[in-house]
């Protein structure tokens, strides 16, 4: 392969000096240019996760194995069940359908807040980012205690058949997101406030908040599938494992 | 960046560029980490957690299928502080509590964990240079593969002495399914690992990887999942082979748990490398390498990352499933309850079958980029090599089912994955047609790395063949669950992508080491090894013509003979990966020293001094042509043809 040498990339504006990476001395945006790749790689990465808790949500929903898919107490199927091998009390039921919304609407806000301080910020004013990215985060962390306290409140438990095995999934999932989500908020905060991040320096927030578009994708999945694949389709499910004919 | 957070410039490759505030030494604690650190925190951690597990958990509870619930807590436990105390003690969390807390790398700092000045102290580190990154791949795969391929002994040796029994049940359940695991781990990593790290950068003239830190956590990740997984053989076993179907799992030893956490520590190393991969070959090919003449290596490693991005998250979330369901009690998996083995099996192979792609494809363009090399002459049809890695990462996420035909899930489903997976013979047939275009008619240079195409084009037809009837369900419905299948797929994870693994090796090596392969024993260690391949495997595909079913530890004395041949086979290809590894040890130890282009190859990795320095490039290159042109007339070739014919025709003949 024949080969030149060249220089360093050089910004695009000559008259308008970029600032520098400091580890290689690269103008900054090859550095975004880079992390937004990366970003858009990470999405199609967590993406196919999403997925597959959607795939096993939705293909248990449809199977109702056994007649196992709603909690004890819960079938409305009027199926054959095994009850032989009930995990739990037949008191459990499907989870209430608003706060998936109420947690997804909080992520929304959040997702919004991030969006008007990256915005301020690219606007130059610095105290509008301090005061967006403190707002996401205060309510990403409202979200996450919600969240909790859904799950703690939950009127089934996890062995309480397959639906509980589904919500519960897809709930640990919005936990894992909220916690990585509120580590980049508060270090987006920090690092705000010493300066790291300025109106030159603007490719962190952008892409946090690309990533926080996202987020709300797949909570919106999870609040779908949780409100209006509740109970099975399946009258007629199958049944394993139990030497039963079926009807 | 605000003014009052800079307090010093640096000169960055001729550049004063303004740095962040240096706390203490370049490096800061990095330089207090390393692998001893590590395996002092992971240790540590794992007990400290086991302790407080078995203190905590009733010792009498059990779970829905009656086991007792404690071991498997304290077992997941120890595991979990295996990964968590490795990590910290390996520095895998400076990076992003550095971040967190604003206190930014100085270019002190990068070059610090980049290894610079550190010796070979740097192999033993959480070090960022893709160059370490890539040696340290190559260890840790030869371990590993090292490892799988001893268990592949030893089950060879319960297969070949028929008239009594070695091991045990259990453990030769066990061997089996830790040799599966483990050979596909060593194999996703065989080339991805080593040669994409240490070369691609290089070779699209780039200075490091897109995001170096993501590059040694993923390295480190995979000795925390390999370890994860030899745990397993202490804790009962791995006993229902490398795909551990449920329910089978679910009742099975607490070493379910160490499989499980494997994978998914294996997943997110996969997924971070591939972003790396992808991101650095999407973003950092120098000026003037545009698509067409980037080196078909980049493309082939940029659709393994993307198909191994894609699928692994299934795979990951099968575990993640089959784990909840052993320890909370969920039911995914448990029909008892409304979950659904099929369920399993599904996510399972929606990585399952990508994942042969994934060791495949690498294998395969590391053998289009040595051929021009050695043939003197273009890749044939750059194009159709595009287009068969297009068609195979486009069709790979379309044929998982055809390894259930025979589970009873959607039989009307069959014939629908029955096409689409003959259909992705054909990409697979243009990869083939450019290895053959490229051989016709070539001015072949005899060397190790193209006698190891012959021998890869040779495996890769039996296995690609072998595979088209496998894939066609009638002849399934016969052949599913016996030692045919297993011929087969060895034929292609071993047979193309091993054998390609190790033309890559002994074609790198002296970009790699510094130094020159000692290609004599090499080469009797590999066509050993290649010829010890053939034994065992052929004897396998009669053995499964006759019926013998996979995964047996008792047989038909019908099956006497396959077996010991087989056997007999697999002992050869153990002593030609001895003589292959000695070959590569003492040539690395002692060896000549290499010269930076030993081949008088084009593409710019070449182009480099050899050892190759710490910045790889002084000033970055432009590229202004395409990176096989061998076939283009030399301009002094002219010159020579006009001298000669002024001279005597005796005088040509004897130049």
């Amino acid at each position: 392969m024949s080969t030149a040498q060249a220089k360093p990339e050089q910004p695009k504006s000559p008259g308008k000096e970029q600032p520098r990476y400091p580890t290689t001395g690269e103008p900054i945006s090859t550095i975004a240019r880079r992390a937004k790749a990366g970003l858009w790689t990470l999405i199609v990465m967590d993406a196919a996760g999403t997925i597959a808790i959607i795939i096993a949500y939705s293909y248990l929903w449809s199977l109702n194995v056994n007649g196992g898919w709603a909690p004890p107490g819960a079938s409305l199927t009027g199926s054959e069940t095994d009850q032989s091998l009930p995990s739990s009390p037949p008191t459990a039921s499907f989870a209430v359908e608003w706060p998936f919304w109420a947690i997804f609407g909080l992520v929304i806000i959040s997702t919004l807040a991030m969006w008007f301080g990256y915005r301020e910020l690219k606007r130059g004013n610095h105290a509008g980012m301090v005061v967006g990215t403190g707002a996401a985060l205060v309510v990403a962390v409202g979200a996450l205690v919600a969240q909790w306290i859904q799950i703690s409140t939950f009127p089934f438990a996890a062995g309480d058949g397959a639906y509980a095995s589904a919500v519960l999934l897809l709930c640990a999932s919005n936990i894992f997101n909220l916690l990585i989500l509120i580590f980049l908020q508060l270090g987006m905060l920090i690092r705000t406030s010493k300066g790291l991040v300025s109106q030159a320096v603007h490719y962190q927030p952008q892409i946090l908040s690309y990533w926080m578009v996202w987020l709300c994708i797949a909570f919106l999945l999870g609040a779908i599938c949780t409100s209006f694949m509740v109970e099975s389709p399946n009258l007629d499910p199958a049944i394993f494992g139990t030497f039963q004919q079926q009807s | 960046m605000s003014t009052e957070t800079i307090t010093q410039t640096a000169t960055v490759f001729g550049d004063e560029v303004p740095q962040p505030r240096q706390y203490g030494k370049p490096g800061g604690i990095m330089r207090r980490l390393n692998m001893g650190t590590a395996l002092v925190g992971g240790i540590g951690l794992a007990a400290i957690a086991g302790f407080v597990a078995n203190a905590l958990v009733p010792s009498g509870a059990s779970t829905v299928t009656f086991a007792p619930v404690a071991p498997d807590i304290v077992y997941l436990a120890i595991l979990v502080g295996w990964t968590i105390g490795f990590s910290v003690g390996i520095g895998a969390f400076v990076g992003p509590i550095r971040w967190l807390f604003g206190r930014d790398l100085t270019h002190a700092d990068a070059e610090y964990m980049a290894g610079k000045d550190l010796g070979v102290k740097r192999y033993f580190k959480f070090t960022t240079d893709h160059k370490v990154v890539g040696v340290q791949y190559l260890v840790v795969f030869a371990f590993i593969l090292g490892f799988g391929g001893l268990l592949a002994m030893l089950i060879r040796t319960e297969l070949g002495v028929t008239w009594s029994e070695v091991f045990s049940p259990a453990f030769y359940n066990s061997m089996i399914g830790t040799h599966g695991i483990a050979m596909i781990i060593a194999m996703i990593i065989s080339v991805m690992g080593p040669i994409a790290n240490f070369i691609m950068p290089i070779m699209i003239g780039a200075r490091d990887m897109a995001f170096p830190r993501l590059n040694a956590l993923s390295l480190w990740l995979v000795v925390v999942a390999a370890l994860c997984l030899v745990s397993t053989l202490f804790t009962g076993g791995i006993q229902d082979g490398w795909s551990v179907y449920q329910p089978l799992a679910s009742q099975g030893p607490p070493a379910m748990l160490g499989y499980q956490m494997t994978i998914i520590v294996f997943a997110i190393s996969t997924g971070v490398a591939s972003v790396n991969l992808m991101v650095t070959a999407l973003t950092m090919r120098a000026k003037g390498m545009t698509w067409s003449r980037t080196p078909i290596f980049v493309y082939g490693i940029f659709g393994a990352a993307l198909m191994g991005l894609y699928a692994f998250p299934f795979f990951q979330y099968s575990q993640i499933m089959a784990l909840t369901d052993r320890i909370w009690n969920t039911s995914f998996f448990n029909p008892l309850q409304g979950g659904s083995v099929w369920l399993y099996e599904n996510l399972f192979w929606l990585l399952g079958h990508p994942e042969v792609y994934v060791i495949i494809i690498p294998g395969t363009v590391v053998l289009f980029e040595l051929m021009p090399v050695f043939m003197r002459k273009p890749l044939f049809s750059f194009n159709f090599a595009v287009a068969g890695i297009v068609g195979v990462v486009a069709l790979s996420g379309l044929v998982w089912a055809h390894h259930m035909y025979m589970t009873g899930w959607a039989p009307a489903a069959n014939y629908p994955f029955m096409l689409s997976t003959e259909m992705i013979s054909i990409p697979v047939g243009f990869l083939v047609l450019v290895v053959i275009g490229t051989m016709w008619r070539g001015l072949v240079w005899t060397r190790l790395p193209i006698m190891a195409v012959y021998a890869v084009i040779f495996n890769k037809m039996i296995g690609g063949v072998t595979g088209i009837y496998l894939s066609d369900v009638p002849v399934d419905q016969y052949m599913h669950g016996t030692m045919f299948v297993v011929a087969h797929f060895h034929y292609m994870l071993m047979g193309a992508g091993l054998f390609g693994a190790m033309a890559g090796l002994a074609f790198y090596f002296p970009k790699m080491t510094g130094r020159v392969l000692d290609e004599r024993t090499a080469s009797i260690g590999f066509w050993t090894a290649f010829t010890g391949f053939q034994i065992t495997f052929m004897a396998m595909f009669v053995a499964g013509l006759q019926g013998m079913p996979r995964r047996v530890l008792q047989f038909d004395s019908l099956f006497n003979a396959p077996n010991w041949i087989s056997t007999i086979g697999a002992y050869i290809i153990g002593l030609g990966m001895l003589i292959f590894a000695g070959a590569v040890v003492s040539s690395w130890i002692s060896g000549d020293k290499a010269p930076a282009n030993p081949f008088g190859s084009k593409s710019l990795e070449w182009q480099t001094p050899t050892p190759v320095p710490l910045e790889n490039f002084a000033v970055l290159p432009v590229v202004t042509e395409r990176p096989y042109n061998y076939g283009v007339p030399d301009p002094y070739e002219k010159e020579l043809q006009e001298a000669d014919q002024d001279l005597h025709p005796e005088e040509v003949g004897s130049r």
